[in-house]
């Protein structure tokens, strides 16, 4: 509306016209209308593409639901090969055709029933997974929160370079510290307990860098008016800096129990035991004569980290407004 | 200021309200490290600040750099059992080693493919949904499904796509073309881009499209008004406003292209075609043959290009992101 | 629409949780060994018998069905033998069986009597008094555990139906809480009997009955092997079906076997680990694994608990020779805390698998030894990922936590002796005074790096290639090029059982150094001699088939040139005589391929260990290793009538086994007439032989054989054998030609050798 305003006046002239002002109101309208296709072709491709990705997105997920309603006979008549090994461990060659079955012949829970009813270890190793990351996630935001306000409040040379050590330990792959924690936990006593995965996930840095880059665009004025007001250091990190972060810690919670839902390398060299073991590790291992109730389990697994997301979807978007730089 | 009840913590308010604070702030204390120690600080508010950071700083020295340490003197020992001083001989028996070459090589190939292209498509995909069309936030969280897919699910599809006998081949055959040996040949590589770009792509995007709601509409109202193309709005103002997010990009999508390898790993074992073999193979590959100093050294090569690769971004983030962002 | 989804996924997860909640408390096996060890007491048994056939407890009692053998009288007599463990008492109760029938199985009856299931045969004679035909017809008894008197029997063949013509034979046997007795014939099905033995049902099990047993409460249960592992049914008796699988038990497909339990409901064992699970609460509870408690779990025959929580073990041990049959020992197991045991010094044993040899190397150690007690770690036992657990064995050797004796079965001791992990054994044997030109210098040399000793191995057996010296020529070894040239149109009739990985093994694994040249860091799979193979490798089978061409035994088609090649290993004197045996005429030992034509190789047996150069305790642990060089352990493993596996590495045991192998065996008759006796039968296939006392010369060409050998065979790494398996497919499927296939190979693999150079 406010553009048609704009152009109105610029083209006064013509209005003076009755006729002119006929033809005018035509022409715009068939201008609009020339603009209207012209948008809604746009709109249309541009959803068009988007269902196109959407489609290749969504694949995985709908290929695993629905194949998680197929029969374990029908599964491994179709997948068995992808997943055969040999003798010594080793991959074996897919021989024949092998495509993608979205729809199963024969609709069937017996997966579920298998699953949930007939094999406790899966739900074990469900509530193992489960054991091993809420208090991490908890726990990591926790602490990241501390460190993320010690590294906004003040902004010393020292602290600077913490925080860009923090920043490089981030990025190592795990591959390079895993062997070092395992030696770091044997000489504490912690391997083969749930501390030697929880206290690593808990001191990750990975928190600590997202949540300081976003509290540091608070604007350091809301505390300072709250430093004059008295607030100590606590009252301003309890009532200014946690309220405004809730957005961000829910995002980053999100991240995290994503990330460390989906963990495979940690618990199978720091537990040796596996009772203890999580549901990714299961998943990570699949092979010929489990596959029939893997898709099961991997629907059955994805539900936590789905309804994390569904409800944490929105903060997903607003939480990370505020990240901008990498130096924060 | 009244305090605490002024501050709701509601995103949007903040959002709303700091970028006049964070301009307003800059003339009245522009933030610099000089600047840091000038805030009200007194030697005990900096104290007191400090034990905040402590639990973390403590857990990070145990767990982080304790066994960064030890990465150190492995890479500067014969071998982890005897543990003889040779100081820089491994890294000099790394960097000529042909597989450290490759493994190097390779993954800085992909990670200069597949991380500009993982920033570029993602931006356009948030474009794509800035548009007002339908389903918009459907698609946002069909999106970034593939976060949420298990492994399990993501290593079938891939073997049944990319196989010598697989779906994609069969496309092939249909329109005529010889069958390609996707994960046994120079195509490996893209295969894993595509890979990582499927994983990777939804919750750039999420960034992005975040930075991009947080564009101030009046700049963008004003741009329309002085009749600038969608193009010139786009790469003079999204672009500009949004240069630390993408950065920001670039260092998550650095991060998880060296995730990759778990899918790589999980597809081809220890040692696959060439093309797809990466410093993370060479890395868990002399570490389960007892080579700590191979690993070690290669490690601290790779950690010393990322702090190279980290203070260039710091720099250009440093020179663009001064003149928009608070 | 959003809400809705939310609430229906909230509703997933919270069913989700409150199942698991409903299995939470059920499932793991608690760990309640801490502070506590068991100690074995090894009970007199005052009892004069050959064998013991079955064993059952009764109450505190253990009662055996034991058999007498009487030379004399050439007669065998069967009676019980009760041993009450919570009086220390035995006493021999005699038993109405007669001459033909045979106690099949026995167990404790509900009323404090003995239920036993008898077979009995009957013999149809020809005119001359010889057996032409037997009968058998199956009897329950109930039986007195006082004096052994029968109670009450009936004939129960009619139970069976009439399916089986041989009679049955009963595989498992229990009575339940109100006396019904239970009988598994070993084909899936269980039948019920009553107390007066009338049957009641016969229940159907989907699989084979693995064991069956009453709990102490009373009730039958069964183990199958079900979709996952080993499962453990009521049977139900009411339902007439069998109930769902019981959870709380560690899953997998051991011998995991169980035993009506005093204090809990089963006595679990599952060959390395004694526990305890209670059906009420659905848990198990570790109480001792076997080693720990100097018990070689391949001998338990029988077990049981005792009332006041005490174990018990009948053990026979049939590697002692010397007595007449195997010896039996009964084991008491009690429960002490920790710090009344006194401390020995504790040497770690770490391997990804242990050798039965060695974990009765260990126990005897143990037991002998007042200054070092011996653990095992087994990294790779029922592990879901062998590599994690290798893993986690290298990282350990790294560490202060080492094992001290690391078992090399299985791994390539050059990696780890390069890498420092292990002592050079010859100083140690130098301190001990064993001297090293005792032993064959070529077995020792195999294990050599530069001139210093890795690995130890107590005896060895050499794997080598047969063929007729009238086909191959009179040669001791051949090259690759000359083993394709020579199989080049004789692909059909050249093994014995071939297939293409078997193939591999022969031309490629067993020789990968041919392959790869460390030196320059190239490697060869794409050359003309890894081509052929493959093209070699494509004219057999995926696999072979067993079930076929079951028409020919394996020495007639020697015999008849379609069997050229015998890929063969030989542990002992007799091996050899029996193998040439099969040829009837020359054989040369070719070994295989190899560029220098010295491809026989040497296979460890009975064990392979290293010293762990960061152990703390080297002494205790080079204590235990000597041992296995001594000449007592040594002479141990000798054999009288050729029954050994595997050669000894000490000279002059083997000289002393070589005797033993020309010392003909002499049967005297009654008039005092000397005829050589076979010292034992042997065959393979169709092939059957007596084996005499071996010739001069045979013995001379098995010790040429074993001095050939200087190389450990099979220890190529499994990644190799993996890539070379998953890319030679295509080529095999025609989907792709040798030398691509071979490219491919050659470029994983140069990744492999670059790698490591």
């Amino acid at each position: 509306m406010k553009k048609h305003f704009g152009k109105n006046p610029a083209s006064g002239g013509r209005s003076m016209d009755n006729l002119s002002d006929e033809r005018w109101d035509k022409e715009v309208r068939k201008k609009k209308k020339i603009r209207d296709a012209r948008h809604l072709v746009r709109v249309c491709l541009a959803t068009t593409v988007a269902a196109c990705f959407a489609v290749l997105f969504l694949m995985p997920i709908v290929l695993t639901v629905t194949n998680s309603f197929m029969s374990a006979s029908e599964i491994s008549s179709n997948y068995g090969q992808v997943f055969a090994t040999s003798d010594t461990g080793g991959k074996m060659y897919i021989a024949e055709k092998v495509n993608l079955k979205f729809i199963p012949d024969m609709v069937s829970f017996s997966q579920y029933i298998t699953v949930l009813f007939k094999s406790p270890e899966y739900l074990f190793k469900f509530w193992n997974s489960v054991i091993l990351v809420v208090p991490i996630v908890a726990f990591q935001l926790l602490v990241a929160a501390g460190a993320s306000f010690g590294f906004t409040r003040y902004r010393g040379r020292i602290r600077e370079i913490i925080f860009f050590v923090y920043i490089i330990l981030m990025l190592m792959p795990y591959q390079v510290t895993l062997v070092p924690n395992y030696l770091v936990s044997q000489w504490l006593h912690l391997l083969d307990t749930n501390w030697a995965i929880w206290l690593p996930g808990i001191f990750s840095p990975f928190a600590v860098y997202l949540l300081t880059k976003y509290m540091r665009r608070i604007p350091v004025s809301m505390m300072e008016a709250a430093q004059i007001d008295g607030a100590g250091e606590w009252q301003i990190f309890r009532h200014i800096c946690m309220p405004l972060c809730k957005g961000a810690m829910c995002s980053i919670a999100i991240l995290l129990f994503i990330d460390y839902w989906n963990m495979v390398e940690q618990p199978l060299i720091l537990l040796s035991d596996q009772e203890k073991h999580p549901l990714s590790v299961f998943l990570s291992k699949i092979n010929a004569g489990e596959i029939g109730l893997a898709f099961a389990v991997a629907t059955i697994y994805m539900v936590p980290p789905i309804l994390v997301f569904l409800y944490g979807e929105d903060y997903l978007v607003e939480g990370i407004t505020y990240q901008g730089g990498i130096k924060g | 200021m009244h305090f605490p009840g002024k501050f709701p913590g509601k995103g949007k308010k903040v959002r709303l309200s700091s970028k006049e604070a964070g301009t307003k702030l800059r003339r009245l204390a522009p933030r610099s490290e000089k600047s840091a120690g000038s805030s009200p600080g007194t030697r005990r508010g900096r104290l007191v600040s400090a034990g905040y950071l402590f639990p973390s700083a403590l857990g990070v020295l145990l767990f982080f750099v304790l066994p960064f340490m030890i990465v150190i003197f492995y890479s500067v020992v014969d071998n982890p059992i005897s543990r003889q001083f040779v100081f820089l001989d491994n890294f000099v028996s790394v960097f000529n080693n042909s597989a450290f070459r490759q493994a190097a090589g390779n993954t800085m190939t992909f990670s200069l493919v597949a991380v500009p292209l993982a920033v570029v498509l993602s931006l356009m995909l948030a474009m794509l949904l800035e548009s007002k069309i339908p389903f918009r936030s459907q698609f946002r969280t069909f999106f970034l499904s593939p976060m949420m897919v298990p492994i399990a699910s993501v290593v079938l599809i891939w073997q049944v796509l990319f196989h010598y006998n697989g779906m994609m081949n069969e496309v092939l055959a249909f329109f005529g073309r010889d069958r390609v040996d996707w994960l046994n040949s120079s195509f490996a590589q893209v295969v894993i881009v595509v890979l990582f770009l499927w994983k990777n792509l939804g919750y750039n995007m999420i960034l992005f499209m975040s930075a991009l709601s947080s564009i101030p509409k009046d700049i963008l109202e004003v741009a329309v008004l002085e009749s600038a193309t969608p193009f010139q709005i786009f790469w003079h103002i999204k672009l500009r406003y949004m240069s630390s997010t993408i950065l920001f990009v670039t260092i998550m999508s650095l991060i998880n292209s060296f995730k990759v390898f778990r899918e790589i790993y999980l597809l081809k074992g220890d040692y696959p075609y060439d093309t797809m073999y990466m410093l993370q193979h060479f890395m868990n590959n002399t570490f389960s043959r007892l080579d700590y100093q191979k690993m070690s050294a290669a490690a601290i090569m790779m950690a010393i290009v990322m702090v190279l690769i980290i203070g260039a971004l710091f720099l250009t983030e440093n020179y663009f992101g001064k003149d928009v962002e608070g | 629409m959003k809400k809705n989804r939310k609430l229906i996924l909230t509703a997933i997860l919270a069913v989700l949780m409150t199942m698991l909640w409903g299995c939470g408390g059920e499932g793991g096996s608690q760990d309640e060994t801490d502070g506590y060890v068991y100690v074995p007491e090894y009970v007199q048994m005052d009892v004069d018998c050959t064998y013991i056939n079955s064993v059952t407890s009764l109450g505190d009692s253990v009662i055996m069905n034991a058999i007498k053998w009487d030379e004399e009288s050439q007669e065998s007599s069967n009676f019980l033998y009760r041993y009450d463990l919570a009086k220390g008492e035995g006493e021999t109760i005699p038993l109405a069986v007669g001459e033909d029938d045979n106690i099949g199985a026995m167990t404790a009856g509900a009323d404090g009597s003995l239920a036993m299931v008898v077979n009995s045969y009957t013999y149809e004679t020809d005119e001359n008094g010889e057996p032409t035909n037997y009968k058998s017809s199956i009897t329950l008894w109930s039986v007195s555990a006082e004096d052994g008197s029968i109670k009450s029997q009936k004939d129960i063949n009619e139970v069976f139906g009439n399916s089986q013509d041989g009679g049955t034979y009963v595989q498992n046997f229990c009575v339940d809480g109100q006396g019904n007795f239970y009988l598994d014939d070993g084909n899936n099905t269980i039948y019920v009997l009553d107390q007066d033995m009338n049957k009641i049902c016969e229940i159907k099990a989907d699989n084979w009955i693995r064991s069956m047993a009453a709990s102490k409460e009373g009730d039958v249960y069964i183990s199958t092997y079900g979709e996952n592992g080993l499962e453990m049914r009521k049977v139900d008796i009411a339902a007439k079906k069998l109930g769902e699988p019981q959870t709380g038990l560690a899953s997998g497909y051991g011998n995991q076997d169980f035993i009506t339990g005093s204090t809990k409901s089963f006595l679990m064992d599952n060959r390395s680990q004694v526990s305890l699970y209670d059906l009420s609460t659905q848990t198990e509870e570790a109480l001792f694994s076997w080693l720990d408690v100097d018990i070689n779990s391949d001998n338990v025959s029988q077990r049981g608990e005792l009332s006041d929580g005490r174990v018990w073990a009948l053990t026979r041990d049939y590697g002692s020779e010397g007595a007449d049959g195997p010896e039996f020992e009964l084991i008491l197991l009690s429960r002490k805390e920790a710090s009344q045991v006194p401390q020995k010094e504790k040497i770690v044993y770490g391997a990804m698998w242990v050798d039965s040899n060695v974990k009765k190397a260990i126990i005897d150690f143990n037991k002998t030894s007042d200054k070092y007690r011996i653990t095992v770690k087994e990294y790779g036992e029922a592990v879901e990922d062998y590599q994690a657990a290798q893993t986690q064995f290298n990282a350990d050797l790294t560490t202060a936590d080492c094992p001290d004796i690391i078992g090399l079965n299985s791994l390539d001791y050059h990696l780890y002796a390069s890498k420092g992990v292990l002592e050079d054994l010859y100083p140690y044997m130098e301190k001990s005074g064993i001297n090293k030109a005792d032993y064959l210098e070529n077995i020792l040399g195999a294990y050599e790096s530069d001139g210093k000793l890795y690995g130890l191995i107590p005896a060895f057996y050499v794997s080598t290639t047969m063929a007729k010296a009238s086909q191959v020529g009179d040669k001791t070894g051949w090259t690759l090029s000359e083993m394709l040239e020579f199989a080049e149109g004789r692909e059909e009739n050249l093994f014995a059982y071939g297939s293409r990985s078997s193939i591999f093994y022969y031309c490629i694994y067993n020789n990968i150094d041919e392959f790869i040249d460390w030196e320059s860091g190239k490697c060869f799979f794409d050359s003309e001699d890894f081509i052929k193979t493959l093209e070699f490798a494509a004219k057999y089978p995926e696999e072979y088939d067993y079930q076929a061409d079951r028409e020919e035994g394996i020495s007639s088609r020697i015999r008849s040139d379609k069997v050229l090649l015998l890929d063969s290993s030989i542990s002992s004197v007799q091996e050899f005589q029996m193998l040439t045996g099969m040829f009837g005429e020359k054989v040369s030992f070719l070994g295989y391929p190899n560029s220098e034509r010295k491809g026989n190789l040497v296979q460890a047996t009975g064990g392979c260990m290293g010293l762990s150069s960061k152990s703390k305790h080297k002494e205790g642990a080079w204590e235990f290793m000597q041992r296995l060089l001594s000449e007592e352990y040594q002479d141990s493993m000798l054999s009288e009538h050729g029954n050994s596996f595997g050669f000894p590495v000490k000279k002059s045991a083997l000289e002393k086994q070589f005797e033993l192998d020309m010392t003909p065996d002499y049967f005297e008759d009654e008039d005092g007439n000397k005829t050589e006796n076979a010292k034992t039968s042997w065959g393979w296939d169709d092939f059957q032989m007596d084996i005499m006392a071996a010739t001069q010369e045979e013995v001379d060409a098995v010790r040429s054989l074993i001095e050939s050998a200087e190389k450990v065979s099979g220890s190529v790494d499994e990644q190799l054998v993996n890539i070379i398996t998953e890319e030679s497919e295509p080529f095999f499927k025609g989907q792709k030609s040798a030398a691509d296939v071979a490219g491919i190979i050659q470029n994983r693999i140069q990744i492999y050798v670059n790698e490591n150079s």
